[in-house]
């Protein structure tokens, strides 16, 4: 397991975390991005993916 | 190709921007066994320039804040700033810097990116004259920037427009001169260009559209502009944001297309005038004109952010399977480099998103939504669907992704 925290100062839901984790970031029906603040070691590529995709540089993985 | 470094071969990348950067933790991440040096003509370690017009520019930040962390263990690349290539030969498989100083590699990605274009006037005054695309000109401009200065912003580009929405917040008065009667007209349509034109004038942006700066006026500081049609306008701070041009130069004289960027296969290989292609030399961001089989297209360069970043992990993959074919699982039946191309912009509080390929659309339709508030278009060519883009209505732009064609 390991933890994930974004910046929500930062977030500008621009949503493209998405789709590098599916299963870890979406965007509510409200345009917010909602994420799990931890995950299993199988997420872990997608979680830097999305850390590396999101525009504001705002996703980082605390190990 | 030689292995000419032997046992500890070297990828060398061009560029210390986030494509160059991106490469080479893609590559470890890939287990790629040799060498890696990158190259960078700034002295910054890589950064991220999305905030350069914006957050950076508006709060006066400083490199730390849009660095990219870096795990210098784990990436095992020797960084070599400060100085730039001057020319490339693919026979002796070497560069040359301006230092003098010659490289030999293995493998060469190519993520030089792109420069500022920047126009030449009878009196070409320098003083008071910015342009935006390194971490150097966002603070020089934020620099000259006080409140109540007058700045012209030549171009209605998103540079232009963002640029334009942070100094306004800064208390300068601003004026837009652009060739354009709509901002963004060309690639976001008539209606949704009108509708920026909008809300950045009932912000108190005036602009100057049809129209042209003939030449700069002022001995040691830039004082006004002159405009094509008769009008001059007063100017401490004149901002050229009419796009840029590819830094592909050093590349020349190894008979490569380099007419638009730098001509690759969809492996991002570049291509010989001949036809065949180049096993290890990669272009990886901006200067990369590669053919996008998911838009069915002849090759084309696409300046979003997202591209450096597919385009990296796309050529890290691709010379691990050269080095250590079978290692990637599933790599073979991979299709070439098809991104989706994506871009943002934030002006004022206009937060607009896009997916697809606007530049294909011969027609466009306002799908959800109004002007005058949240909305999304769809951008069509024969009836189907190639972009979105909307202001707000992030959700809804997300879902009509999903029926962009393929």
């Amino acid at each position: 397991m390991f933890k994930i925290k974004v910046d929500m100062e930062k977030c500008q839901h621009y949503g493209q975390c998405v789709y590098e984790a599916p299963n870890i970031f979406k965007l509510n029906e409200n345009d917010k991005l909602e994420y799990l603040a931890s995950a299993d070691e199988s997420e872990r590529d997608n979680v830097k993916a999305s850390a590396d995709i999101c525009p504001m540089q705002a996703i980082q993985i605390i190990d | 190709m030689n292995l000419i470094n032997g046992p500890m071969l070297k990828t060398l990348i061009v560029g210390a921007g986030m494509g160059g950067l991106r490469t080479a933790e893609s590559l470890r991440r890939y287990k790629y066994p040799g060498q890696i040096q990158i190259l960078g003509d700034e002295w910054h370690m890589p950064y991220n320039r999305p905030p350069l017009s914006k957050e950076l520019l508006a709060k006066d930040q400083d490199l730390d804040q849009v660095s990219f962390p870096i795990r210098h263990d784990d990436l095992n690349a020797e960084f070599s700033l400060g100085d730039s290539v001057q020319q490339l030969s693919l026979e002796q498989q070497s560069v040359t810097l301006q230092s003098g100083k010659k490289i030999e590699f293995d493998f060469l990605v190519a993520a030089t990116g792109l420069r500022s274009r920047k126009l030449v006037f009878p009196n070409n005054s320098q003083n008071g004259r910015f342009a935006l695309r390194t971490f150097d000109d966002a603070k020089a401009i934020r620099q000259a920037a006080e409140s109540g200065k007058d700045v012209v912003i030549l171009g209605t580009g998103f540079i232009g427009l963002e640029v334009a929405a942070t100094l306004k917040g800064l208390g300068c008065r601003v004026k837009i001169v652009a060739m354009e009667d709509i901002p963004l007209g060309l690639v976001l349509g008539e209606s949704f260009g009108k509708e920026i034109l909008r809300r950045h004038e009932s912000k108190g942006i005036d602009f100057y559209l049809s129209n042209r700066v003939i030449d700069l006026v002022g001995d040691s500081a830039i004082t006004h502009v002159k405009l094509v049609d008769g009008q001059t306008l007063t100017c401490d701070i004149f901002i050229e944001a009419i796009g840029s041009e590819a830094n592909v130069e050093w590349l020349e004289g190894n008979e490569l297309d380099l007419s638009d960027g730098l001509l690759t296969d969809s492996s991002l290989r570049a291509v010989k005038n001949n036809g065949t292609s180049v096993s290890n030399l990669f272009a990886v961001g901006d200067i990369a004109r590669y053919p996008n089989l998911r838009f069915g297209l002849p090759p084309r360069r696409i300046e979003h952010w997202n591209i450096p970043l597919e385009s990296s992990k796309r050529t890290a993959r691709e010379i691990v399977h050269q080095i250590l074919p079978g290692s990637i699982v599933g790599f073979e039946n991979e299709s070439g480099f098809n991104p989706m191309p994506t871009f943002w912009s934030d002006q004022f509080d206009i937060s607009i998103l896009s997916f697809g390929d606007l530049r294909l659309a011969d027609e466009n339709r306002l799908l959800e939504g109004s002007l005058d508030g949240e909305f999304a278009f769809g951008y069509y060519k024969n009836e189907s669907l190639v972009a979105v883009a909307g202001v707000g209505m992030k959700s809804t732009i997300h879902s009509l992704r999903k029926e962009i064609a393929t």
